[in-house]
């Protein structure tokens, strides 16, 4: 299937969105950052860590994505393989443990990549049915499928790394169709299941949680990350106190507000203005990825775009959520703009996915 | 992908996607109440949290003498608090900062860790360290060791005016007056304290500070008070007191005429540098002078003679019945002090101190009129002066007068007063018959005080006639005072007071005495009173009060530059000058006369012609111009020849004419001018020889 791809096919729209989007990533993490004694250089390593994600982006919209489709059992089983790894010789960090320690110090967070796996996997798994819906024990198995990843990554424990998988399920299960009887009893079970679920939570989960749901409570403790972030999106008000004014942040008041809580420290020291700029940037990207996946030739195509465009939208309405005081404190990044490798490579490795399926749409 | 297929997913899509936007239009409104409804709100709570308002302590106004001395000052110091947070190791921090400072390592390590698990980024480890212990803290170079400069109130001149100043204690870390001037004007002189905004991180580190209200420091106050006479007085009280064995004493030397208080001391005393302490003597910080009051006794009698003088004929040299020294007065017996007088003079029942005489006297003024003057003269009321604390003394309601009452009032007992009130009723007599309100702030900051027009007591008359009896007190050699130390170049009058002290416990009085005296110089124009009250002495108030009132007098008298109005002498009962007397006395012609004045002039002193005031160089100039007046009458046997007076002190005069067993009649005061008869003229037997003294 070698094919001439023009240059001017690539998606440009959405790369300069993209580049603006990561560039005020870039000028946040400076803001918050610059003066401190441990990450007064994170900005120019989340440069460096851009720059290597265009260049990943650019390699994976190069390999046709069908032939990706072929290799999704074995990424699935390396994944499966790498995320027990984490568990058994992962480092820890904050008490959980993410990371696999690579050489050169490059720390890789797998339950990142594996999301790119699984856009892939729903993507396969949703071309290869053979009715015009979607029958029972076809979403029992590809539940299953996706559950073995998650449940290791939950284990970290990273339960909203692992929560991020389900929209792309739930993108897939939509576009290909699922009876409203099988809705239903999704919802009645997931309904049973969060008492549960709550008991097997860990301790500091269901403090997230409760606090989530009265963060007065105990604003020094479980409530103090949102409380602080609340404070400073309000102290931001219209126009913000403007790049390294924001006090929230300099003081250190909110927490890590480079990575997490970035959104938070942009909305101070940018304001509502600002946020609107961020927001409809993002929007438009959405937009972008859609159209994509409207004016791709196949449904694979479009379950991969669609994956990507669902990931990152549940991305980004948990984090703003989660920075606004509308979800409870998860510790997923904000795409493109929180600082860190794993976030930035696996996020432009899905816009390479997509771009990969722009650069497709041509069917002779 | 066909066409069909793709209206179905998105079909099948549109309730996800309502679901999103539910979703995303939850996030916007949060967003738009956060940034836009409630900005301000969370503006505040930022700022609440990142600001720290440090209260900026005001620097306590100093205490000034009259002459600018400082008698209470503040001082900067430093004091240590630290941040339990970033303290990196709790049992070697509170190790280091025990050991310099000098504080109890486990009681600090015990606040620390308290601190610590309460999350507090602020605590105090010591307030007002020493410059030394500072200056090792600051060495170590320590970055979680915060120091504040604060002010420590130190009394220069130790306890000097002790009672006076008063003293601080600390609450709720500041620094509040609990006596004195200190308490009574703590408003003035505290200021006010300022606010400074710390701009802190979440650790508490002071990042930027912001003063949004500079402390304003307290008013500096100028008291009347001068530390030289001030010194003098506490010296010589302290003298007073030890030598006679008696328990406490008082003092204070005022200015009749403004009301100024130029000392006020008080013994026991204390240093206000020390706190409190069970080895000071009790009472050892009571104002004594303004705030304890006593039964005055005698010196009062010169209320009871002012009375009489306004309210009934008597005259200085009206005669009154003393009887032979015991008086039974509505079967309460009162006996004189030494014998009985007979009957003397008004001037004469001052001089001598007779009880009889002041209870004759007080009867005739009758209760009303007695109870009257005795308000006039300031008892039973504060004298308002600046000072918390002070008593009114007790003067009983008419009501509650005995029948003998009048008797006890008359001559000092039955009543209380402090010896500030005394200070004052002497100043009445001493001003010309004004009341004045004693003063001991002379500025305010830099406002001088405004002084308070005295209230009118007695007539003009009335107080100078008082003023004159009252140096016959200390110049007539029957006086109680005369053997008071003389004070070189001034006249001076007084009243000694012997008041036996009761017992409340057995209701009899005690065989100690309030011995007290309260005088003014000079005579004719008195410029300083000072009372003294020594209290549990075994002596009369003559010996036991009399040298402290003489030396404070002398100096405050000096200290204030006072026109003398007597030539400077040598002490008068010197054997030199009793002989130059003595030839005056007997060389009564007019070669002689001035033989004396050259006399005068060899004599050890004879600086008195140069003396700025003229006084004496007239008198002696009128004695040497006089000779006409000196004619040579041949001796008869029967009568003595008038000694000539001229030029003399009115003390000198008294003498002499006690050493002759001469009679003579005073009036006005400073030396001799004139005398009836003339110097030389035969005496009739008990012929009285008139002298005219003025200046």
């Amino acid at each position: 299937m070698a094919r001439y791809h023009s240059l001017r096919d690539f998606d440009w729209p959405m790369f300069l969105i993209v580049l603006v989007i990561c560039g005020l990533g870039i000028l946040q993490i400076f803001s918050a950052t610059y003066d401190t004694a441990t990450w007064h250089d994170a900005w120019w390593k989340q440069m460096i860590y851009i720059g290597a994600g265009i260049l990943l982006m650019w390699i994976v919209s190069l390999i046709d994505y069908h032939t990706l489709m072929g290799q999704v059992p074995a990424m699935y089983i390396i994944a499966v393989v790498l995320l027990l790894a984490v568990l058994v010789i992962g480092k820890s960090a904050f008490g959980s443990q993410r990371w696999i320690l690579l050489p050169g110090g490059v720390h890789l967070q797998v339950s990142e990549f594996a999301k790119l796996v699984i856009i892939l996997l729903v993507a396969r798994f949703m071309t290869e049915l053979r009715g015009d819906v979607l029958e029972l024990k076809d979403l029992l198995k590809i539940a299953g499928l996706i559950l073995v990843p998650m449940l290791l990554i939950a284990k970290e424990p990273d339960l909203g790394t692992a929560l991020t998988y389900l929209p792309i399920l739930m993108i897939g299960v939509a576009l290909a169709g699922l009876r409203w009887q099988y809705w239903a009893t999704i919802g009645l079970v997931f309904v049973l299941i969060v008492p549960v679920a709550y008991f097997s939570l860990k301790d500091y989960q269901k403090a997230r949680l409760v606090s989530f749901l009265d963060p007065d409570r105990d604003p020094l403790g479980s409530g103090y990350q949102v409380n602080q972030s609340k404070i400073a999106v309000g102290a931001g008000g219209m126009w913000g106190k403007g790049v390294t004014k924001g006090s929230q942040t300099q003081l250190r008041f909110l927490p890590v507000p480079h990575t997490d809580f970035i959104f938070s420290a942009f909305a101070e020291e940018h304001g509502f203005v600002g946020v609107m700029v961020a927001l409809s940037l993002y929007f438009i990207l959405l937009m972008q990825i859609v159209q994509n996946a409207q004016t791709s030739t196949d449904r694979a195509g479009m379950y991969i775009c669609m994956g990507v465009a669902a990931l990152l939208l549940f991305h980004l309405l948990v984090n703003v959520g989660m920075v606004v005081g509308r979800m409870p404190v998860t510790g997923i990044p904000l795409p493109l703009m929180s600082y860190g490798g794993s976030s930035i490579w696996s996020v432009f490795l899905m816009l390479g996915l997509v771009n990969n399926v722009r650069l497709r749409r041509f069917v002779n | 992908m066909d066409a069909g297929a793709r209206l179905r997913a998105v079909k099948r899509l549109t309730w996800l996607v309502g679901a999103i936007v539910l979703w995303g239009v939850a996030i916007f409104l949060k967003l738009i109440s956060l940034q836009l409804i409630h900005h301000k709100k969370y503006l505040a709570m930022a700022r609440q949290q990142q600001e720290m308002k440090v209260e900026l302590p005001a620097a306590r106004g100093n205490i000034y003498d009259r002459n600018g001395q400082p008698l209470a000052m503040s001082l900067p110091v430093d004091s240590v608090s630290v941040n339990p947070r970033r303290v990196p190791n709790l049992s070697i921090a509170s190790e280091v900062l025990a050991s310099i400072l000098n504080i109890d390592r486990e009681e600090l390590a015990g606040r620390l860790q308290n601190a610590v698990e309460l999350k507090k980024g602020f605590l105090w480890v010591k307030r007002k360290i020493r410059p030394a212990e500072s200056e090792r803290l600051k060495s170590l170079h320590l970055d979680w060791i915060d120091f504040h400069p604060e002010s420590s109130r130190t009394y220069p001149a130790g306890p000097v005016a002790s009672h006076v100043l008063g003293m601080l204690y600390v609450e709720e870390d500041e620094e509040r007056g609990a006596a004195g001037i200190e308490k009574a004007l703590d408003s003035e002189l505290r200021g006010h304290a300022g606010t400074e905004r710390l701009l802190t991180d979440v650790h508490r580190r002071g990042l930027d500070s912001q003063i949004s209200l500079a402390a304003q420091a307290g008013k500096s106050i100028t008291l009347t008070i001068d530390e030289a006479i001030q010194f003098t007085a506490e010296k010589y009280l302290r003298l007073a007191v030890e030598s006679n064995h008696a328990s406490t004493g008082s003092i204070v030397a005022m200015n009749p005429n403004s009301g100024e208080v130029y000392a006020m001391a008080n013994y026991p005393t204390y240093d206000p540098n020390l706190p409190p302490s069970k080895n000071e003597p009790p009472g050892a910080r009571l104002n004594l002078g303004a705030s304890v009051p006593f039964e005055p006794g005698s010196v009062f009698k010169v209320v009871t003679l002012s009375a009489a003088l306004e309210t009934t004929n008597i005259r200085p040299d009206t005669i009154i019945n003393c009887g032979s020294g015991a008086m039974n007065f509505f079967g309460r017996v009162v006996h004189e002090a030494k014998h009985g007088y007979g009957s003397i003079s008004m001037a004469d029942v001052l001089a001598h101190s007779s009880n009889i005489g002041a209870i004759q006297i007080g009867l005739k003024v009758g209760e009303k009129n007695l109870l009257d003057y005795v308000h006039r003269f300031g008892f039973g009321s504060k004298s308002g002066v600046p000072l918390p604390a002070e008593a009114s003394g007790r003067v009983r309601k008419l009501e509650r007068w005995t029948k003998t009452s009048i008797a006890s009032v008359a001559m000092g007992q039955e009543i209380s007063t402090t010896t500030l009130q005394l200070a004052r009723a002497c100043s009445v007599i001493a001003n010309g018959g004004l009341l004045v309100k004693p003063r001991l702030v002379l500025k305010d900051g830099d406002i001088a005080q405004q002084y308070e027009q005295p209230v009118r007591v007695i007539r003009p008359e009335t107080a100078i006639t008082m003023r004159q009896m009252m140096e016959g007190v200390v110049i007539k050699p029957f006086g109680t005072g005369f053997h008071l130390p003389r004070i070189s170049g001034y006249s001076f009058g007084g009243k000694t007071g012997s008041a036996q002290i009761y017992d409340v416990a057995s209701h009899h009085y005690t065989h100690l005495y309030n011995a007290s005296f309260m005088g003014f110089a000079p005579v004719n124009n008195p410029s300083i009173v000072v009372v003294v009250t020594v209290n549990g002495s075994k002596g009369f108030g003559a010996p036991v009060a009399g040298p402290a009132f003489s030396a404070v007098m002398a100096e405050a008298l000096r200290v204030m530059d006072v026109p003398k109005d007597l030539p400077e002498t040598i002490d008068p009962k010197s054997d030199d000058q009793k002989m130059l007397l003595a030839k005056a006395a007997t060389r009564a012609d007019a070669d002689n006369a001035a033989d004396a004045v050259m006399g005068d002039e060899s004599s050890p002193q004879p600086n008195i012609l140069e003396e700025e005031d003229t006084v004496p160089s007239m008198a002696t100039a009128a004695a040497v111009t006089i000779p006409v007046a000196q004619v040579i009458i041949p001796k008869k046997p029967e009568g003595s020849q008038a000694p000539n007076f001229r030029g003399k002190t009115m003390r000198a005069v008294m003498e002499e004419a006690t050493e002759l067993g001469l009679r003579i009649m005073v009036a006005g005061s400073g030396v001799a001018r004139q005398q009836v008869p003339p110097p030389g003229s035969i005496l009739q037997p008990g012929e009285a020889i008139r002298v005219q003294f003025a200046r």
